[in-house]
């Protein structure tokens, strides 16, 4: 990368460059979102082509997109949490019985993302503030919030929702599915959250080092708590998808698993589990890639319990490849690296034939009887001199292409043990 | 000096109160009570062997989980690990049921060692997150379990009886899967406390980089203790499978959660380097006796999930705060001795 770098004005510029660009990872995602609609085209043309199914795929894969969003911030901060789903069904339960209750349909539906607000903050207090591993807080929670569901709804179905709810996750305006277009608003107001202002910023930089971020003064406890909210806030939006998607209905054992589905889907999409790292339209492009997959692989005649092994795969390979592609990028550089090591022994051998040729002149010289012995052994030190001045051009010149290349192996391992 | 004369003038009633496990012990104490007066039908001879049987399964698991908590990871793949095992002996005895029994245990240690090897590999070599790679492992694991049985249940008319009697027969009245428990214990606790490898998982899991730089290989440490967790995984799968003769592709799902649980209701610490065998052994004790006790008050069965959930939190945050607590008084001392 080119880095212009004025002292004056401390400004870095990167300069666009298209073959970097291509290789982004999230650039290869969407080679996989192309590939996967070729594969569909190839086998299922009739099927492609004909109007609603395209949709009717990505419709299918929007009901744990605004989960993603929300966890996209938790795992910005280096933490988990494994207990959305069981919110999702706890505020999806409030909404139900609320309409149950006769209340005014808006402020059900409030009360139940407020309700997945309340579960989240739970959450970050008691991550944020009583310091538990945010693995055992929401493993524990998650056993807790369904348990609730379970105690109220026993083995019940609730059916009484809102009707939009239905219509917002199967209707098309202009043939694009109206719940992309909502996820495609929400996505870009997080965008703006996560990568221009401050507190997106600061998500990053607490991901990257906890400690540091606390001394350069920002309120790691409060914005913890903060994101967990916003993801139960999420969970409880995504109920609203999920019910309308499952076409009105809310059972206790709904849901099961969708929290793994939703972290793959962000680890797909680039975002490091180890916080700081990642950008927002990688998970957004992954949601569709997941969607059209499992659809893809439903073509295919793949069952729903088979499917799970191209899911594990799927994390860890896209967790590797990274990993893999650093390693191979750093083979590459040694081997090219080794190649200039050939430069040594090309600089040893044009070093070589330069003395061959200096001794063939000093040999010359003693055969030729024209000249004194004086100017002979003039000209045979002047030669002389010149061989040995040769000699250590090479050792300097092998010596300081030795020097870069180690320097070279410490950055390639350096960089690899990052 | 005054440390050691201060040890020295412990009475016994310090010595009970100073002991780890002291709260857990409490915690059982008074829950037995209550279990005594509310279901006294638990106090039965038939309901605790029952009850031993049924949570063998789990302190298997648990010992497992330990080796990998204490390395500062966690496992998510036993119970899918548990699973394909359990699916893959049953099934192949069912097809060959001449073959003795024993064979399948062997069977279940080696398929469970692999599935362990390949989570260590991914995490001790490839230096993956232990969460991610297990998670990843748990789908894959599951999804084979159902591509090996193909969907198919397999019914008690179809098990050995050689192959029942690992789980089901009992010696001097106790169930020998609960036997098998008692000596994983004893054997866990003797790996753990006395040989060079169990002491290295102790180290690096309280610091990965110091034990690294004292010459311990990390990756190889971590690498046993995936491959020990998935081995015991794959006994408790035949064990499951013997247990109740019965296998399917989904059994035992949310196992994981209950080991991990258990773990920690037992001292365990998720961050790694701090755990012992006798405080899992208690989780176990306490864990299946909330089990049964809720299962045998009436109307409480749906309430089980939301109270272990209450549990766990409850008991990680005492756990917390007594952790807490030890350093502040561990820095009066220091600071009053000098």
């Amino acid at each position: 990368m080119n880095n212009n770098t004025q002292t004056g004005h401390l400004t870095v510029k990167n300069e666009f460059k298209l073959s970097k660009f291509l290789v982004k990872w999230e650039m290869i995602l969407v080679y996989l979102l192309v590939l996967l609609n070729v594969v569909l085209i190839a086998t299922r043309s009739n099927l492609y082509f004909t109007p609603g199914t395209v949709s009717s795929i990505i419709q299918s894969g929007m009901d744990l997109s605004f989960m993603v969003l929300g966890m996209i911030f938790i795992l910005m901060l280096g933490d988990i949490d494994v207990s959305i789903a069981s919110i999702m069904v706890l505020s999806g339960m409030v909404i139900g019985l609320l309409m149950d209750a006769g209340v005014n349909m808006m402020v059900a539906v409030l009360c139940g993302i407020l309700a997945g607000g309340l579960c989240g903050l739970i959450n970050g207090i008691l991550v944020a503030k009583i310091k538990m591993p945010a693995v055992i807080v929401t493993i524990a929670t998650s056993l807790l919030f369904r348990g609730i569901v379970k105690i109220v709804l026993d083995v019940n179905v609730l059916k009484n929702f809102p009707g939009w709810f239905v219509t917002l996750a199967w209707t098309n305006v202009f043939g694009i599915p109206l719940s992309l277009i909502c996820f495609t608003i929400v996505a870009v107001l997080f965008g703006i959250i996560l990568h221009r202002s401050k507190f997106g910023r600061q998500l990053y930089m607490i991901g990257n080092s906890q400690v540091v971020s606390k001394y350069s003064g920002i309120r790691v406890d409060f914005i913890k708590i903060c994101v967990f909210v916003i993801m139960g806030l999420m969970s409880g939006v995504a109920a609203i998808f999920f019910i309308g998607r499952m076409g009105g209905g809310l059972s206790s054992t709904m849901a099961k698993g969708y929290e793994m589905d939703v972290i793959a889907i962000c680890v797909l999409g680039g975002i490091s589990t180890n916080g700081g790292k990642g950008k927002l339209y990688g998970p957004y492009i992954a949601t569709l890639i997941m969607a059209f997959l499992i659809y893809t692989m439903g073509m295919l005649e793949v069952d729903a319990n088979t499917r799970k092994i191209f899911t594990g795969i799927i994390l860890i390979v896209a967790v590797l490849i990274p990993y893999v592609n650093r390693g191979l990028l750093a083979d590459i550089k040694l081997k090219l690296l080794y190649a200039d090591s050939k430069n040594i022994e090309a600089v040893n051998l044009r070093c070589q034939s330069e003395v061959s040729t200096l001794k063939a002149k000093i040999r010359k010289c003693r055969k030729d009887t024209l000249l004194s012995n004086e100017e002979k052994s003039a000209k045979i030190k002047g030669y002389e001199v010149k061989i040995e001045s040769a000699k250590k051009k090479c050792e300097q010149a092998s010596k300081s292409l030795k020097e870069e290349i180690q320097a070279e192996r410490l950055k390639t391992k350096k960089k690899l043990a990052k | 000096m005054t440390n050691n004369i201060k040890a020295q003038n412990k009475n016994l009633l310090e010595k009970i109160t100073g002991y780890k496990q002291f709260g857990l012990v409490i915690g059982l104490i008074i829950l037995l009570v209550f279990a005594y007066f509310l279901t006294p039908s638990m106090f039965t001879g038939g309901a605790i062997i029952s009850m031993l049987k049924n949570n063998s399964v789990y302190a298997i698991l648990a010992v497992g989980m330990m080796f990998v908590l204490l390395t500062g990871g966690i496992d998510l793949s036993v119970a899918s690990t548990l699973g394909m095992t359990g699916v893959i002996t049953s099934m192949s005895m069912s097809s060959n049921p001449q073959v003795p029994a024993f064979v399948w245990v062997v069977v279940s240690l080696v398929i469970g060692s692999i599935c362990g090897l390949i989570n260590g590999f991914l995490i001790g070599k490839l230096k993956m997150i232990p969460l991610i790679a297990t998670l990843g492992t748990m789908y894959i694991y599951r999804g084979f379990a159902y591509l090996i049985s193909g969907g198919n249940w397999l019914f008690p008319h179809k098990f050995t009886a050689g192959y029942i009697a690992y789980a089901q027969g009992d010696i001097l009245g106790i169930p020998n899967i609960t036997w098998i428990a008692i000596l994983i214990f004893i054997a866990a606790a003797i790996f753990l406390s006395v040989t060079k490898p169990g002491r290295r998982i102790y180290a690096i899991g309280t610091n990965a980089d110091s034990s690294h730089v004292a010459g311990i290989k990390v990756g190889n440490i971590k690498i046993l203790a995936y491959t020990l967790s998935g081995m015991l995984a794959g006994l408790a799968g035949m064990l499951y499978t013997a247990n109740y003769a019965i296998c399917y592709y989904g059994m035992a799902d949310g196992f994981e959660l209950m080991a991990i649980a258990i773990c920690i209701l037992g001292g365990v610490s998720i961050i790694g380097g701090r755990g012992t065998v006798d405080g899992v052994v208690i989780g176990v004790i306490m864990m299946s006796i909330i089990a049964f006790f809720i299962g045998l008050l009436p109307g409480l069965s749906v309430w089980q999930d939301a109270i272990q959930g209450a549990i766990i939190i409850i008991a990680v945050a005492i756990n917390i705060f007594t952790g807490r607590l030890s350093i502040k008084n561990a820095l009066k001392e220091r600071s009053s001795l000098i």
